[in-house]
């Protein structure tokens, strides 16, 4: 007996709006289908709206997590359009915060990590560690969430002295947490138990299927954007490709925990090698028209931002691939032949970020499946119009 | 591999001050280059609208008041304001500026407003903004 259950797109084991359609035998999932669409971003459209430099911001709101992967991504872009060449230093301090970024990403992932295989405290511990680093953007960008040091031809703020100290002091306790963690992963026996063998994704498939990231670099394939086409100043940078040939959810944190390794390695080497000079260059208001696709690698995976100008302020087209979107077809192939209840671990081994993935909303109606395109103030009617039914709802008061 | 490998650190953590503060009676301090909200000194503003057209977020308004007497006013929207320091990096002559408050939300969005009437300043721009 196969029964089709749905999961999302609201649904207290996703966080984010996707819903997965599954096919199940008892507790086994033989086909997965997985629909987007729930939320409307319309980004693409507003960046047409918007100045280069506005732009900046714009994107930098693609995601809270990876918000320097996308300025830097979009950014590079437009300093190719304007043939601007940013000077060493501003290199060095973009990369410091890419790799920064990398790190609180990798530790928040760990901790959701965690927390999905029911080991709630280290949850808790990975991310009062990550609060180191918070600190360190915030006090080199000015900011935790959205640093806004980018701009087009370098970066906006300069590092001092003491800054530098205190970065290299706080690699000293990451580095060593981490140890700790990398221990812990590999030697407690039920977070191991857990992870071991879920969301089998094989080598073949994870090239076939084009994954990205670390969940690539899980099954065993060494492709990492920072090395086969480095950007910033990868290029003179020490690092190696991290992978695992486990091909499952434990070999995807065991990949984030030696990136992390290596992000200390970065940064360490980075800040000891800062050159002196200014950090940015003077950009152009305008840009001659062309096209241009800029890679990035973010901490979840390959971003591409594709931008086309035309001789105005404003780019004509701006087109963003965020990681997650890559990954959702490997996504499917690892959880065929799994189990309901490994659902939101592979999920979360991804590390989604759905919403990034996300640009429009269609309707589709249910019953005949034709699609149509409304207004949001018909939106808004219709949606008031299906509540209007549930009295209760609508004339709920605060019982206290 | 050993059982309870995670046991001796939740021991130890038992003795340690907690890793949070008492936050609204204990304040962090921020660093000193906090992005807050953005305020105007307007005796050094030469009105050029450099800072009204880099907003991303249409967060500034400069209206004229009296052309003849160069009055102007601005406005800051700070509810639509994203706290970037676009306008900082933008402006010539340092007229504006980034304050560390960071409890500014209010009941009300139109109590966020922030405005100054001032007469147009005489002020040598820098040779060259940050960025422009
Ligand atoms: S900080 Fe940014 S959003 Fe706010 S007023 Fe200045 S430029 Fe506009
Ligand atoms: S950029 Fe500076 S000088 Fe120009 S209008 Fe704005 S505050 Fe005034």
């Amino acid at each position: 007996m196969k029964f089709q259950i749905p999961i999302g797109p609201q649904h207290p084991a996703l966080k984010e709006p996707i819903s997965l359609r599954m096919t199940v035998e008892g507790e086994v999932i033989r086909d997965a289908d997985i629909r987007l669409g729930y939320n409307h971003r319309g980004l693409e459209k507003l960046a047409e709206q918007k100045t280069w430099i506005q732009n900046i911001y714009l994107t930098e709101r693609i995601c809270g997590i990876c918000s320097h992967s996308h300025t830097t991504c979009y950014v590079q872009g437009v300093e190719k359009l304007m043939e601007l060449e940013p000077p060493k230093r501003g290199l060095y301090i973009r990369t410091l915060v890419a790799e920064l970024e990398r790190i609180h990403s990798h530790l928040l992932w760990l901790g959701v990590a965690g927390h999905e295989a029911g080991f709630d405290s280290f949850f808790m511990y990975t991310w009062r560690d990550r609060e180191i680093v918070m600190d360190i953007l915030e006090i080199i960008t000015g900011n935790r969430v959205h640093y806004g040091i980018n701009t087009i031809g370098g970066v906006r703020r300069d590092l001092d002295e003491q800054q530098v100290k205190r970065i290299l002091d706080s690699l000293d306790i990451l580095r060593q947490r981490s140890e700790y963690y990398k221990h812990l992963g590999t030697n407690e026996p039920s977070f191991v138990a857990r992870l071991a063998g879920v969301g089998y994704l094989s080598r073949e498939d994870a090239i076939a299927l084009c994954a990205v990231g670390p969940t690539l670099r899980a099954s065993g394939v060494a492709m990492d954007v920072r090395k086969d086409d480095p950007y910033a100043v990868y290029d003179e940078v020490p690092f190696e490709v991290c992978t695992a040939d486990t091909c499952d959810v434990l070999g995807r944190t065991v990949v984030r925990i030696k990136e992390l390794f290596q992000c200390y390695n970065i940064i360490e080497f980075l800040l000891k090698n800062l050159p002196a000079g200014p950090v940015a260059v003077r950009a152009p208001r305008r840009a001659k028209p062309n096209e241009v696709v800029s890679r990035y690698e973010a901490p979840r995976g390959e971003n591409i931002h594709y931008i086309k100008s035309n001789g105005t302020d404003k780019p004509e087209r701006l087109k963003v691939r965020a990681p997650t979107l890559g990954n959702y077809a490997a996504t499917i192939q690892m959880l065929k032949n799994g189990f309901i209840a490994d659902v939101p671990l592979i999920f979360a081994a991804i590390d989604p970020c759905i919403c990034c993935a996300e640009r429009a909303v269609s309707l589709v109606d249910a019953r005949t499946g034709q699609e149509k395109i409304i207004s949001l103030n018909s939106l808004k009617s219709l949606s008031l119009k299906l509540s209007a039914g549930n009295k209760r709802k609508r004339e709920a008061e605060w019982p206290l | 591999m050993k059982l309870g490998a995670f046991i001796p650190e939740l021991l130890r953590h038992l003795f340690k001050k907690p890793a949070t503060v008492d936050y609204p009676f204990q304040k962090l301090e921020v660093p000193k280059d906090f992005r807050g909200s953005p305020y105007l000194r307007p005796e050094l503003c030469i009105v050029c609208r450099a800072c009204e057209r880099d907003c991303p977020a249409e967060a500034i308004e400069i209206t004229a008041v009296n052309e003849a007497e160069k009055r102007f006013r601005m406005v800051i929207h700070n509810d639509r304001c994203i706290h970037c320091a676009q306008c900082v990096d933008s402006c010539p002559t340092e007229a504006m500026l980034m304050d560390t408050r960071f409890e500014i939300s209010d009941y009300d969005r139109h109590n966020l407003k922030m405005e100054w009437e001032y007469v147009r300043a005489v002020v040598k721009p820098r040779s060259e903004a940050k960025t422009s």
